[in-house]
């Protein structure tokens, strides 16, 4: 387990140099000149020009400009944004409590509808359940989340008046509200995962409970409820793990539409902000931060794998 | 005396798409305690199924009918909580894939426990010393530390050991064993029989042995019941079945058996294959493929009447011996 986890997360090392070689060269296919762009009034003087470059070592070559480049992203040091004018590191500490709190809402409300609905469904499979779990889930995947989101700010923030239609409060700030804030979102986005996560937990339960060791296990005398929720769901959450690691991540790089809907200053809305206002270096730092959550999700997952599968741990 | 596990006219039959499908056909017989008894039968006989259905371990969209009495008990009226206490508590099962049957998430050990802990009100402690207990008690070496192993580091005899352990550790009454040799090297074979054997002779468990090979019914059986097609076509204890087989489809069971005493050009098949349930023949179901087959035996079901002390087989033609001089 210990010399899987070191190799494991040796492993992450080249890859997110990869990640940072591709930002860089983003950076460097960007079209204009940051001298340029900074000097502003003054983009007439050679002279201001030059020092420019010289102070973000723009006059180096592009080797070396990407080597003190990643020292200072190692440092914490992601830039600065031209529109905000502040550090991008700074801006995007700010937006991460917040999307992580949606998206990790989100994730549990997905769990906790996509799981059960999928188990149920797989164990009353070809019966009313079944359908009935199906067509939802049909419905939660085809339904497009703004509208979803509108609807739901109509029927309780307008009608009933019983959350706020939009904004979003800390919750460092006021707990209560923060969760007021944010649960309409969060279901929204938590729906359509929770259809996804159903349809692959069904299909896992289904093969699970064919298998031998399910027949084994009735063999012994086992209640039906013992034989699916630790016989069959632990060998059948293997595949779903994967794909819940991978939805995370997609929660978690920001959710534009649904951020825009209920105007929840997370990442999605930074980086919409940033791409309209042409801000390169927000937009990579978030590229970067996203990229490395998905290598820790990734890495997470393996390590759930093993803990539940053990035949991997000698992989 | 009551016998300890009786089965009457059980039929079993499944729903599918194209209409019902009935795998069992009126199969009967009984098994005295401590006694071995073989069920033996090409794949697709409804021998497994047979088991099966004793244990209520069918698919849903099976049906079995007739009586299944288990020390007296009717097992096939039984309530779904007195079932799950009968199985594994008086009647165990193991199956032919030790490799696929234990499950991957579970150490063996919790998996043995498991099962004694359902049907006794031992500790986990206790569970754990009796699991272990079992465990050394099947020749698994260094049983302590096999105990906290997980199944894909056993090889597959090993594995079947397992199962064996775990099926005995509540001292049924009865096993049933299906194929529990099919998928082992043939070393590893003997090793399992001579283990059932003992442990069936030591604790008095009454094992029904499911399998299509005529040398492990050799190994343990003391009588054996031969299927054919969904049906019952001849009973006897071992040695009668073995020295004078009375329906043709024994006999071509036992011709199919290579010897080392005897030099043949190649070996004997029964000709043909087996019906489909779909479409069972009219009649015997064995007609089409026998060598002995005369015209009654397409129309006429023949019933197993008694053709020796303790020896029943179902053929019109049955006892055989006439065959054998004119041979």
């Amino acid at each position: 387990m210990a010399g899987f986890l070191v190799r494991r997360v040796g492993q992450i090392i080249p890859t997110l140099l990869f990640v940072s070689l591709l930002i860089f060269g983003l950076q460097q296919l960007m079209p204009g000149d940051p001298a340029l762009i900074l000097a502003g009034e003054e983009r007439g003087d050679p002279l201001v020009l030059a020092q420019i470059r010289a102070e973000l070592n723009l006059d180096r070559p592009l080797h070396e400009q990407y080597v003190l480049w990643l020292f200072k992203v190692l440092q914490g040091d992601l830039g600065f944004s031209w529109r905000i004018r502040e550090p991008v590191a700074k801006v995007i500490l700010e937006k991460l409590p917040v999307t992580l709190q949606l998206g990790l809402m989100a994730f549990v409300i997905a769990c906790l509808i996509g799981i059960p609905a999928g188990i149920v469904s797989a164990v009353k499979k070809d019966q009313p359940a079944d359908w009935i779990a199906n067509g939802v889930a049909l419905a939660g995947i085809s339904t497009p989340n703004f509208w979803l989101g509108i609807m739901m700010i109509l029927l309780f923030s307008v009608h009933l008046g019983w959350l706020p239609p939009s904004g979003y409060v800390a919750l460092t700030v006021d707990w209560r509200q923060s969760l007021a804030t944010t649960i309409m979102p969060a279901f929204v986005l938590g729906t359509g995962i929770a259809a996804v996560l159903m349809r692959h937990t069904r299909s896992a339960m289904v093969q699970a409970m064919n298998q031998d060791y399910v027949r084994t296990a009735r063999a012994k005398g086992l209640a039906e409820r013992i034989v699916v929720a630790k016989h069959a769901l632990r060998n059948a959450l293997v595949p779903v793990i994967t794909l819940g690691a991978l939805e995370l991540g997609t929660l978690l790089s920001g959710a534009v539409l649904t951020e825009q809907v209920f105007t929840i200053p997370g990442f999605g809305k930074l980086v919409v902000d940033a791409v309209f206002n042409r801000d390169y270096p927000v937009v990579q730092g978030v590229v970067l931060v996203v990229a490395v959550i998905y290598v820790l999700l990734n890495l997470a997952a393996d390590v759930l794998y093993i803990l539940i599968n053990p035949r991997l741990r000698h992989a | 005396m009551t016998p300890l596990l009786e089965v009457r006219d059980l039929a079993v039959s499944f729903a599918t798409d194209e209409g019902t499908v009935r795998a069992v056909d009126g199969v009967s017989f009984s098994l005295a305690p401590g006694r071995r008894l073989a069920i033996v039968g090409e794949s697709g006989c409804g021998k497994s199924v047979t088991a099966l259905a004793i244990m209520r371990l069918l698919a849903p969209n099976a049906r079995a009918q007739g009586s299944v009495r288990l020390e007296g008990e009717d097992v096939l009226a039984a309530s779904d909580s007195r079932m799950r206490a009968l199985r594994g508590g008086r009647i165990a099962m193991i199956f032919q894939e030790p490799m696929t049957s234990l499950n991957p998430a579970f150490t063996v050990g919790d998996q043995i426990v498991e099962a004694i802990r359902e049907h006794t009100d031992a500790s986990p402690s206790e569970a754990r010393a009796q699991a272990i207990a079992w465990l050394a008690r099947v020749r698994i070496p260094a049983p302590e530390r096999r105990f906290d192993e997980y199944p894909h580091r056993l090889s597959g005899g090993m594995r079947q050991r397992v199962m064996i352990a775990m099926a005995m550790a509540c001292r049924p009454s009865v096993l049933i064993a299906d194929e529990p040799t099919t998928a082992l090297d043939v070393t590893i074979q003997a090793q399992i029989l001579g283990l059932m054997r003992e442990l069936s002779e030591e604790t008095g468990t009454a094992i029904v042995l499911i399998t299509h090979d005529l040398g492990v019914v050799a190994e343990l059986a003391h009588d054996v019941l031969v299927m054919y097609a969904g049906r019952v076509v001849e009973q006897a204890s071992l040695d009668t079945l073995f020295r004078t087989p009375q329906h043709p489809y024994t006999v071509g069971l036992m011709g199919a058996v290579p010897r080392l005493d005897e030099e043949v050009a190649r070996l004997a098949t029964i000709e043909g294959t087996v019906p489909s349930p779909r479409a069972w023949p009219p009649g015997c179901r064995f007609a089409p493929r026998c060598p002995f087959v005369i015209e009654r035996c397409r129309t006429e079901v023949p019933p197993l009447a008694e053709v020796g002390p303790g020896h029943v087989a179902a053929c019109v033609q049955a006892p055989l011996d006439r065959f054998a001089a004119a041979a």
